[in-house]
């Protein structure tokens, strides 16, 4: 591409080399060559025209009207100088003629912006003849004040298409003659490059739609920007432009189509929205600068520009007018780019394609299905009933599919119209915490936030819609950032950069996904109310919505750990030495347990992720891991290290006492004296109180035993006196019963009473299949630990069965002893390749070597098995010797 | 003039930086940095996966000074970038032969 020279140049050399004399204004300007200047004249003529303009435009004027008169103002002088400079070359203008191209082509100039011109030569001879005459015109319009951008080609170099050059196309699509040879023109106009437009057609559509995602990707694929550039962000002008393209590109005609008419208006409504915001950039900045800054945000408030109510807003009220007009024109876009790219296809692609396009997954009576990978509807009226809406939502947030835009589309056409009642629209928590609780929340959270499903299931959100918080740290608007952090934690399924790769396993495996996910929509709403502390503002929304939503006391309890203290990691990270044993164990005591802390470590992980792309570097991501790291090993090395005095837990035995009537102080003294104090982090007053009370029954039932079904899962609790072996026997009975333990603690305490909990899989679906043989199994249990039943004929026949299962991964084992965590306690930590009874088989070697389970803590990772246990012999640690003696003995069982 | 370049704990880095503030040095550069002096690392073991943690994270501060502030600067990060434990971080000090200021072309002290 050649460009013409766009310096600015000395007016005198400029008028010497016309061969024209200086005038003062306001004489005429002359006809004939060698007589009087056009640049002494027009100047100051343009300057006025141009400062008329800018004030029809402060005081009132739309944009519309602003933008195509500066156009008609450049018109007139590049006519005018292109005439002025052929009489002084004295030339015809036969083989040369002046085209407008892009925006200019489009009679939108706004007031800082490019002249984008075209030099059309009729062949290479005419290009170089004229090159004097356009280094003369191009210096001229510069010095009139006009920003040039020029190319020159000849006709035959139009027919070509530049693969390196798609924009120099794309400008071309809106030409416009301006002056000159106006058959030259029309020969492109009407025989060159339709033709070479309709070949190209493909190559334009996929660069199009390349260049279009790459800039949204440059932009962050979001609208929300706290200082947005209102050209080539998302939502911008450009999009709207992109879409015209991509349907004109496409085949269709200029201006939108396919949309309907209130869209049509809408779309319509933004762009003069936004062209003012532009105008007003260009006039405050004195240059092409489009980045609505906070400063002018202001000023744009201020004067409720592109505004007709007259009502005066703040400027985050305008704002959100704002993103409101952003978003129409990054939906019609992003509309229009779902559309699949054309490409020229064989017969035997397009046969295949058809039986493809036919072909859509099955949808199992359900109005939606999936196609080309996103659901679709089949029955769009089933969607007025709300439970039907979720439940696409549901599937959406389960399997990471999303919804097409058309999908989205209709959801939104039956919200809008008032003929169409929806049903159910009641959305309850069990139904939330579906979506909020699967693997890829975010996919359906973002459409339910687009179509204002979000503010009805949770109104506080209204708060911080399309927000504004000025600050030089975060990028996007407070929505957008909550929205983000989501997307941050479902990306870990396969983290797209190395700073998310230790977090991957946390997100895997983290227990009550669906409060981290809540906790998150609230942790920042606060920003929203008229409050000192956002953080306090937030716990406010929480307890409206948890009231609301009927959340449990303990699910409640634990968003409100998680809001609370969600600046807390970070600050830590940032603030203290995360080396120094000290911090690390007061962070441990605040946090309270493992599994908050992988909540409250996902949080932040998110939420700094979230604030703008940088703001997680890898040093930050590592200081976070590696706080996370110190903190867990905390957990599991102290264990035994605090046990509880009962006396010192006042409220505890408050709240315990509300839950028992009748009960003495001493009795719950009793019960809790000595349990470590994970004991409590992990078990509410209310479960404690019915521990308790199980407890009381043991005189007449030496076991006692609760079992509680979640979704997947079973809990058993099981409560006895302490005797050899304990743990052996309940992992054995369950091993025998085709159980598969993924998680446990064992605790005890002072009057030797255990307290196990065991959660497992029903690996056969004995249990939820046959609920009668839930009695047996709790009997079966409580027999084999009373020793009324042997153990060995259940674990008979699982034996075979379970060892012809080869694994799906290998896992190495390992089995460390650790001496210095604990004052009174072994440490022995155990990964293994998981299989049924393998529990069974580590508890009874080590039963079978005298070594006494203090405290256990079993978990799962996939097919990874991480066991801790205390163990003590004669009260005492083990000896080295004992140590390899039992290494080994492991060894033999777990290879 | 100075440069100056400290790597302290970043712990102690809002700290520090408050009381160069206060000590009215307003430019400076940071980066957030990895490594180590005698402070070597140490493993990690979490759930079975053992982490070197052999480069340990800190803070750089750069900052180019004229001579008569070169003392009160160092004096004010010893104070507060000090906890007395190993890993503290160290100061370094280098001459400067010219600074100049791109906008304006200001040459020396000036220009800082």
């Amino acid at each position: 591409m050649r460009s013409a020279a766009k310096t600015r140049s000395d007016v005198m050399s400029i008028t010497a080399r016309l061969g024209l004399r200086a005038v003062r204004e306001g004489q005429p300007v002359a006809t004939m060559q060698g007589s009087l200047t056009p640049l002494a004249v027009l100047g100051p003529q343009a300057d006025d025209e141009r400062q008329r303009i800018r004030s029809q435009f402060e005081s009132g004027v739309g944009a519309r009207e602003t933008v195509a008169a500066l156009c008609q103002l450049a018109d007139s002088n590049i006519r005018q100088v292109f005439g002025e400079v052929l009489r002084v070359h004295n030339t015809p203008s036969d083989g040369l003629c002046l085209l407008a191209l892009g925006g200019y082509g489009r009679r939108l100039l706004f007031p800082y912006s490019d002249l984008d011109i075209l030099f059309l030569f009729g062949n290479e001879k005419a290009e170089q003849s004229f090159r004097p005459l356009i280094a003369d015109f191009a210096r001229t319009l510069w010095d009139l004040g006009f920003r040039v951008s020029s190319a020159g080609r000849t006709l035959e170099e139009c027919k070509r298409i530049e693969e390196d050059n798609v924009e120099f196309h794309l400008a071309l699509l809106d030409r416009r003659f301006l002056s000159g040879d106006s058959e030259l023109f029309e020969k492109l106009d009407i025989r060159v490059l339709p033709s070479s437009e309709k070949q190209a057609r493909p190559f334009m559509l996929a660069q199009l739609h390349k260049l279009t995602k790459d800039r949204l990707t440059r932009y962050g694929n979001t609208i929300f920007h706290l200082e947005p550039n209102v050209k080539e962000a998302p939502g911008g002008l450009r999009d709207y432009q992109a879409a015209v393209w991509l349907r004109q590109v496409a085949g269709g005609e200029r201006g939108i189509q396919g949309s309907s008419a209130a869209e049509e208006e809408l779309a319509s409504g933004a762009v003069d929205f936004l062209s003012a915001i532009r105008c007003f950039l260009h006039y405050s900045n004195a240059r092409n600068d489009n980045t609505l800054t906070y400063e002018l945000q202001s000023a744009a408030a201020d004067r409720s520009l592109g505004i007709s109510d007259g009502v005066p807003r703040d400027a985050a009220e305008w704002m959100r007018l704002y993103f409101r007009h952003a978003r129409t024109l990054n939906r019609q876009l992003l509309r229009y780019l779902e559309h699949k790219t054309i490409t020229p296809r064989s017969l035997r692609q397009r046969i295949f394609s058809a039986a493809r396009a036919a072909r859509m997954e099955p949808s199992n009576g359900k109005p939606f299905a999936v196609r080309d990978g996103m659901f679709e509807l089949l029955d769009q009226h089933a969607l007025s009933d709300r439970a039907v809406t979720f439940q696409l939502f549901t599937e959406a947030a389960s399997t990471g599919i999303p919804l097409s835009r058309r999908t989205e589309r209709s959801l939104a056409y039956i919200m809008k119209h008032p003929e169409i009642p929806a049903h159910n629209v009641e959305i309850t928590w069990p139904v939330l915490r579906a979506i909020l609780g699967a693997d890829y929340p975010g996919v359906a959270l973002r459409p339910i936030q687009r179509l204002g499903l979000l503010t009805e299931i949770l109104p506080e959100f209204a708060r911080i819609d399309s927000l504004v918080v000025r600050d030089f740290y975060h990028r996007y608007t407070v929505d957008e950032h909550t929205l983000r952090t989501i997307e941050h934690l479902q990306e870990l399924a396969e983290p797209p950069d190395s700073r998310g790769a230790h977090f991957q396993t946390l997100w895997k495996s983290v227990d009550r996904r669906d409060l981290l996910i809540f906790s998150l929509l609230l942790h920042d709403i606060g920003k929203g109310m008229a409050v000192e502390n956002h953080v306090a503002g937030s716990l406010e929304a929480l307890d409206t919505a948890a009231r609301r939503l009927l959340l449990s006391e303990d699910e409640a309890a634990e968003v409100h750990f998680l809001i609370e203290h969600h600046l807390d990691m970070s600050a830590t990270v940032q603030r203290r030495d995360i080396f120094d044993p000290s911090t690390i164990s007061a962070f441990a005591n605040m946090v309270g347990n493992q599994e908050r802390l992988q909540r409250l470590c996902l949080l932040t992980y998110a939420d700094i992720h979230a604030v703008n792309p940088e703001a997680l570097t890898p040093w930050k991501a590592d200081m976070l891991w590696q706080l996370f790291v110190a903190t867990s090993n905390h957990f599991s090395r102290t264990l035994d290290r605090d046990r509880l005095h009962a006396h010192d837990e006042l409220s505890l035995l408050e709240q315990i006492r509300a839950h028992i009537p009748n009960i003495g102080t001493e009795e719950i003294e009793r019960f809790l004296e000595g349990f470590p104090r994970r004991y409590l982090a992990v078990h509410s007053a209310a479960e404690i109180a019915a521990h308790l009370t199980l407890s009381r029954e043991l005189a007449s039932e030496p076991v006692q035993t609760e079992l509680h079904t979640t979704a997947h899962t079973f809990s058993l609790t099981l409560i006895t006196a302490d005797r050899p072996a304990l743990f052996a026997t309940i992992a054995g009975v369950l091993a025998g019963w085709g159980m598969n333990i993924i998680k446990a603690d064992a605790f005890g305490n002072a009057a030797g009473v255990v307290l196990d909990t065991f959660h497992f899989v029903d690996l056969h679906r004995t249990l939820e299949l046959n609920p009668t043989e839930i009695g047996r199994f709790r009997q079966s249990l409580a027999d084999v630990v009373n020793g009324k039943a042997p153990l060995e004929p259940l674990l008979k026949d699982r034996d075979l069965a379970s060892r012809a299962r080869p694994p799906k991964v290998a896992i190495d084992t390992r089995t460390n002893f650790d001496d210095t965590s604990s004052e009174h306690s072994t440490l022995l930590e155990i990964v293994a390749q998981d299989r049924p009874g393998l529990l069974y088989d580590i508890g009874s070697t080590l039963a079978r070597l005298g070594c006494n389970i203090e405290v256990a803590l079993i978990d799962t990772e996939g097919q990874k098995v991480i066991d801790v246990f205390y163990l003590t012999e004669q009260g005492n640690k083990l000896s080295a010797h004992k140590q390899e003696i039992l290494r080994r003995a492991l060894q033999g069982k777990l290879e | 003039m100075m440069k100056l370049e400290a790597i302290i704990q970043p712990s102690r880095f809002e700290s520090v930086k408050d009381a160069l503030r206060e000590a009215g040095i307003e430019g400076m550069t940071v980066t957030e940095v990895r490594g180590h002096g005698r402070q070597k690392g140490h493993t990690e073991v979490y759930r079975g996966r053992e982490y070197t943690v052999d480069l340990l994270p800190k803070v750089k501060l750069e900052m180019v000074l004229p001579d008569k502030l070169v003392n009160t600067v160092v004096d004010t990060i010893l104070k507060t970038a000090k906890t007395g434990k190993i890993g503290d971080g160290k100061i370094f000090l280098s001459r400067v032969e010219e600074a100049i200021r791109i906008r304006n072309e200001e040459r020396g002290e000036n220009a800082l």
